[in-house]
């Protein structure tokens, strides 16, 4: 996550009393993490989309409930993730996350052979297929945590449970993963993906 | 175990690096064009001036009082408007009135006596195959099959659906029929609005129901308008003349009324799927 610039009081505060320049530069700010979001929670592209402008716009009627000098992200992600949950729940059901891995990522550490950078992404295709598997909010938890990188308090904005039982949500999530990955052999072990501790 | 561990948070630490997703669409720019098409949202230099003092909340408040005066004009031949505009905010999808004597339409009681003048009763069932939106039933308190169910298919377009739950311990009768618990449901405006409430200082209480905006009527009863799918002005009374809660959920207006505590009331909006 990056830092805050300080303005961002600044900015709230501004598009509060009506300045929908400021907001302008708000959404600018927060609209990947508005749509990935949605996208994690809604399922398909089209629908984040809809979800997080839709969002972005309550969100602008709501400000004036916003509490002055309390932190925007995860106000605004409750609002958001609410939308996509509305969409996802009317509308048609998507089961992957509308994600996939890039091909030719290297893993960051020493530049791999063409083999070894082929399995990696191998084995990151089928740690996200057994992602697919869990259920919807085991997915949910971990994307938040590890693909949005969100706080805890971000965490149970989008999710819409109290921040107290996030930790142990996504461990409990962790844990089915685990299962899953076991299940699915030892070629997808975990110990044997790249940066893996031997 | 714990090496497990570390291990699964670090591969998907690293499949996090490498994963995409689709392109962020230019959503500034779209909520931008959306914000400006809207006459009382785009009203933010004028604001400044002559509202200045005032804090957002007011200041919108105020703003959004021009608008009211100018819906009570349209609804004026309604004796429940004439003293209505006590103050405005600027909400999405529901005018509401309170004060001055409800019309004496309110609570007509034609046929037995869950019918409040609602339309064609139907099955739960047949409400669901009637409507364009998916109609939610509360999850808590034996309340999961409504007792009786209308539906209208005219107005608002879109379709209206009203359930119905006789009196019964923990819901008790309204002052006019048997009923306990009416709660309606139908498409507000697809794209979102300044939505409009005129209120009498000190009956409304603005709250959140999942986190979208709810408001809270309690004691005398009230009519109120609402922008339906259409854009059209319409206008409602209430008919049960108890507490009222009125919440959006997505593109849903719903509205549920009894007598019942916020609480209670709350309850039931939440467990509503």
């Amino acid at each position: 996550m990056e830092g805050r610039p300080l303005d961002e009081q600044e900015l709230v505060e501004q598009a509060r009393g009506g300045d929908a320049r400021a907001y302008e530069v708000l959404v600018r700010r927060y609209q990947d993490l508005a749509f990935r979001t949605a996208c994690v929670i809604a399922g398909g592209s089209a629908d984040a989309e809809d979800a997080a402008q839709e969002g972005f716009v309550k969100a602008w009627y709501a400000l004036p409930r916003f509490r002055a000098g309390s932190p925007f992200r995860p106000w605004l992600l409750t609002i958001v993730a609410n939308e996509a949950r509305n969409r996802r729940r009317s509308g048609r059901r998507q089961d992957d996350l509308a994600l996939r891995v890039a091909e030719d990522r290297p893993s960051g550490d020493a530049a791999p052979s063409p083999e070894a950078a082929a399995l990696a992404t191998e084995q990151r295709r089928l740690l996200l297929a057994a992602m697919g598997r869990l259920g919807e909010h085991d997915r949910q938890v971990i994307a938040c945590r590890y693909f949005l990188e969100l706080s805890e308090a971000e965490m149970a904005a989008a999710l819409g449970c109290r921040p107290g039982t996030v930790k142990s949500r996504l461990s409990r999530a962790l844990d089915r993963l685990r299962a899953v990955l076991a299940e699915q052999g030892a070629a997808a072990a975990p110990t044997t993906l790249p940066g893996g501790d031997r | 175990m714990s090496r497990r561990e570390l291990d699964l948070d670090r591969a998907l630490a690293d499949l996090a690096a490498s994963l995409e997703f689709p392109p962020t669409p230019d959503l500034a720019a779209a909520v931008t064009a959306r914000l400006d098409q809207d006459p009382v949202a785009a009203r933010p230099a004028r604001g400044r001036r002559w509202l200045g003092g005032l804090s957002g909340w007011r200041r919108l408040a105020v703003a959004g009082l021009a608008v009211a005066l100018l819906a009570v004009a349209v609804l004026a031949a309604s004796p429940g408007t004439r003293e209505a505009v006590a103050r405005r905010l600027g909400l999405r999808g529901i005018g509401v009135e309170l004060g001055g004597p409800p019309p004496s339409t309110a609570t007509t009681t034609s046929g037995g006596r869950l019918d409040l003048g609602l339309g064609e009763r139907v099955t739960l069932e047949e409400a669901r195959r009637r409507v364009s939106f998916p109609v939610l039933v509360p999850h808590t308190g034996g309340l999961e099959r409504p007792d009786a169910v209308f539906v209208s298919e005219v107005v608002p377009p879109g379709g209206r659906v009203d359930l119905v739950w006789r009196a019964r311990p923990g819901l008790p009768a309204s002052g006019f029929t048997d009923a306990g618990l009416l709660i309606t449901e139908f498409r507000g405006q697809t794209t979102p609005e300044f939505i409009k409430k005129v209120a009498v200082a000190g009956q409304v209480e603005f709250l959140e129901v999942d986190g979208e905006p709810a408001y809270w009527f309690s004691g005398e009863p009230h009519f109120f308008t609402y922008r339906d799918s259409a854009g059209t002005f319409r206008e409602e009374q209430t008919r049960l003349a108890g507490n009222t809660l009125i919440w959006q959920r997505g593109e849903l207006t719903l509205r549920l009324e009894g007598e019942l505590s916020k609480e209670e009331a709350l309850r039931i909006a939440e467990s509503m799927r």
